[in-house]
């Protein structure tokens, strides 16, 4: 039977195993510790070899990785960008400024706490993280996946009038198409 | 050099009545305040007859205590080899400026910040009124009396901190045995 419960334990698990081993990371560099993603990506650290590597488009990425600060302005095009992505997908929040501000915590135009407008799965610390570290989010991001907690996604879709309100009291011109998931 | 800069002196006093030098010790460096209804003319004098044809950058302070904003036209002659900075004072409150853009076309992209962060008008500005910021309806967040702090309190969301407030190399000696040297002792909380 395909439908009954323990069958679609089992096709969970085996999916949640493919999905860990291959994560495509569109990085969204406008933060500036974005300048750790090459050495991470490249042969130093060669983040490859676990399976993660860069996508070039929304709908080709598993993992929107948002390097740092996130003006108001940049925040609308992250929006558009995760909601243009195809599950499953999961956010890593990346630096101290999606954390909690970090050193623009009194800027007039950047948000403080990320997950407030995108359900963020992995956070990792640091202003900015070492290339260890972001393979350690990564790492944790694929632990989760392989337990299938990395449920982000859902829970956007589940609760997004919360997240859209929260969008919407810092971005008055909501001129953005709705998705249809 | 001295020479030069004396002509040049000479020169923009005898075009500009109103232009005061300002006395700057470096020899490569003329500096003048002049009235804000000059600042075309006397840079549009300085590009066709003193060959200053390059516009190195538009400088801005707020001068909060005298209530006036302050722009700086940074000029620079590549034969000559001689910055010259050129002064002028606008009011705070309704500033109107006159617009330098088709002097050199880049200073629009000043004239548009300045417009946007100090919220100074440039008379017949072309581009797009939203620049750098977009959505803002706040003040011009550059001037001094903007309090951005307050402003980012009540617009964003902010985490609240540890309730702990621990001191990170406290709980790291802690953990590890290791001493804090004297010197690194005045940091901690
Ligand atoms: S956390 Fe630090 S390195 Fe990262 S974007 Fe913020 S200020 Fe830059």
């Amino acid at each position: 039977m395909i439908n009954d419960k323990n069958s679609q334990k089992i096709v969970d698990i085996i999916q949640n195993w493919a999905r860990k081993q291959s994560i495509w990371v569109l990085a969204y560099g406008t933060g500036c510790g974005a300048i750790e993603i090459p050495p991470t990506m490249t042969s130093r650290y060669d983040a490859e070899r676990l399976g993660v590597r860069g996508a070039a488009t929304p709908r080709q990425a598993d993992v929107l990785l948002i390097t740092g600060y996130l003006t108001t302005k940049t925040l609308k095009r992250v929006i558009r960008v995760y909601e243009q992505m195809q599950d499953p997908k999961y956010v890593i929040g990346f630096g101290s400024c999606t954390i909690n501000g970090g050193m623009y915590y009194d800027s007039y135009n950047t948000i403080k706490v990320l997950d407030k407008y995108l359900p963020v799965d992995v956070y990792i610390n640091g202003c900015m993280p070492r290339p260890e570290s972001v393979l350690a989010g990564f790492g944790k991001l694929q632990e989760l996946i392989g337990n299938g907690e990395a449920n982000g996604a859902t829970k956007y879709k589940e609760n997004l009038e919360w997240y859209r309100a929260n969008q919407k009291k810092i971005i008055p011109n909501w001129v953005m198409p709705e998705y249809n998931w | 050099m001295q020479q030069l800069k004396a002509n040049l002196i000479e020169h923009i006093k005898t075009s500009f009545k109103d232009a005061r030098e300002k006395d700057y010790p470096n020899e490569n460096r003329l500096d003048f305040y002049v009235n804000k209804q000059c600042i075309p003319s006397i840079l549009t004098y300085a590009k066709d007859r003193l060959g200053y044809i390059h516009l190195s950058h538009i400088a801005i302070v707020d001068w909060l205590e005298d209530g006036e904003i302050e722009l700086i036209y940074i000029i620079w002659s590549p034969e000559e080899k001689i910055k010259m900075f050129v002064r002028t004072r606008v009011e705070r409150e309704n500033s109107v400026m006159p617009n330098i853009d088709m002097i050199w076309r880049q200073a629009n992209t000043y004239e548009r910040e300045f417009r946007e962060m100090y919220g100074i008008q440039f008379q017949g500005l072309e581009g797009e009124q939203d620049f750098l910021l977009e959505d803002w309806d706040g003040p011009p967040p550059m001037r001094r009396d903007f309090d951005t702090e307050a402003y980012a309190d009540d617009t964003f969301f902010h985490r609240p901190g540890r309730e702990d407030a621990q001191d990170v190399r406290e709980a790291i000696t802690k953990r590890s045995g290791e001493e804090i040297p004297d010197f690194a002792k005045k940091y901690s909380r």
